[in-house]
């Protein structure tokens, strides 16, 4: 039974959170974007030079910001919250881990698997989100 | 657990969202423990029986 008392909007301090989250967040992706544009326009990975393994990690520097970011929210938010969002994170680890595994053995059958760690990184993202959307229906 | 949080806090006039904001937890976390779905932590239910002014075991019933 639902009464006008039920709303299914955000509360006052669900919108502050996630307005906390994107501040802290978005420095993140901001930069990883920058840094990607300027190792694509000016890296060239494709080269011969010792310097090109230099800017090819240059990315993830940024994202560093991202899993700060994380670890800031994930301290605050409400119990209930960190279990849905470790139930999210562990159907995500579990799939990429499963991936990897399965990644790797097809590298040893010989299959090209230059792309593995997208393959990784896609399948264990897509199923900590399909996690987490699962956990907060159940 | 059963609990009679959903009758307080429309008995108080409160929103989900209301009674999330005065025990600091997301209105998720309200509606989950109305509907069962959660039980809350020892601190959370101190809160909640702090908030309503009724003994925990008034609130939340362990054979429900």
């Amino acid at each position: 039974m639902t009464s006008e008392l039920d709303s299914s909007g955000a509360s006052r301090g669900d919108r502050a959170r996630t307005h906390a989250y994107l501040n802290d967040f978005l420095p993140g992706i901001v930069g990883y974007l920058a840094v990607l544009t300027l190792v694509v326009l000016f890296g060239n990975l494709d080269g011969t030079s010792p310097l090109r393994f230099l800017w090819a990690v240059l990315p993830v520097i940024p994202t560093l910001w991202c899993l700060r970011a994380v670890a800031r929210h994930i301290g605050r938010i409400d119990d209930f919250q960190q279990r849905l969002l470790l139930q999210g994170l562990a159907v995500g680890f579990g799939v990429a881990m499963i991936t990897a595994v399965t990644v790797g053995f097809l590298g040893i059958a010989g299959l090209d698997m230059r792309l593995a760690g997208w393959i990784i990184f896609a399948a264990g993202m897509l199923a900590w989100i399909l996690g987490a959307a699962v956990s907060a229906k159940r | 657990m059963k609990n009679s949080l959903r009758a307080l806090r429309e008995g108080h006039g409160w929103t989900q969202g209301a009674l999330a904001d005065q025990l600091d937890v997301s209105r998720q976390t309200v509606n989950a423990l109305e509907t069962g779905r959660y039980d809350p932590s020892l601190p959370l239910a101190f809160r909640i029986s702090g908030l309503f002014g009724r003994p925990i075991e008034a609130i939340f019933d362990p054979e429900g």
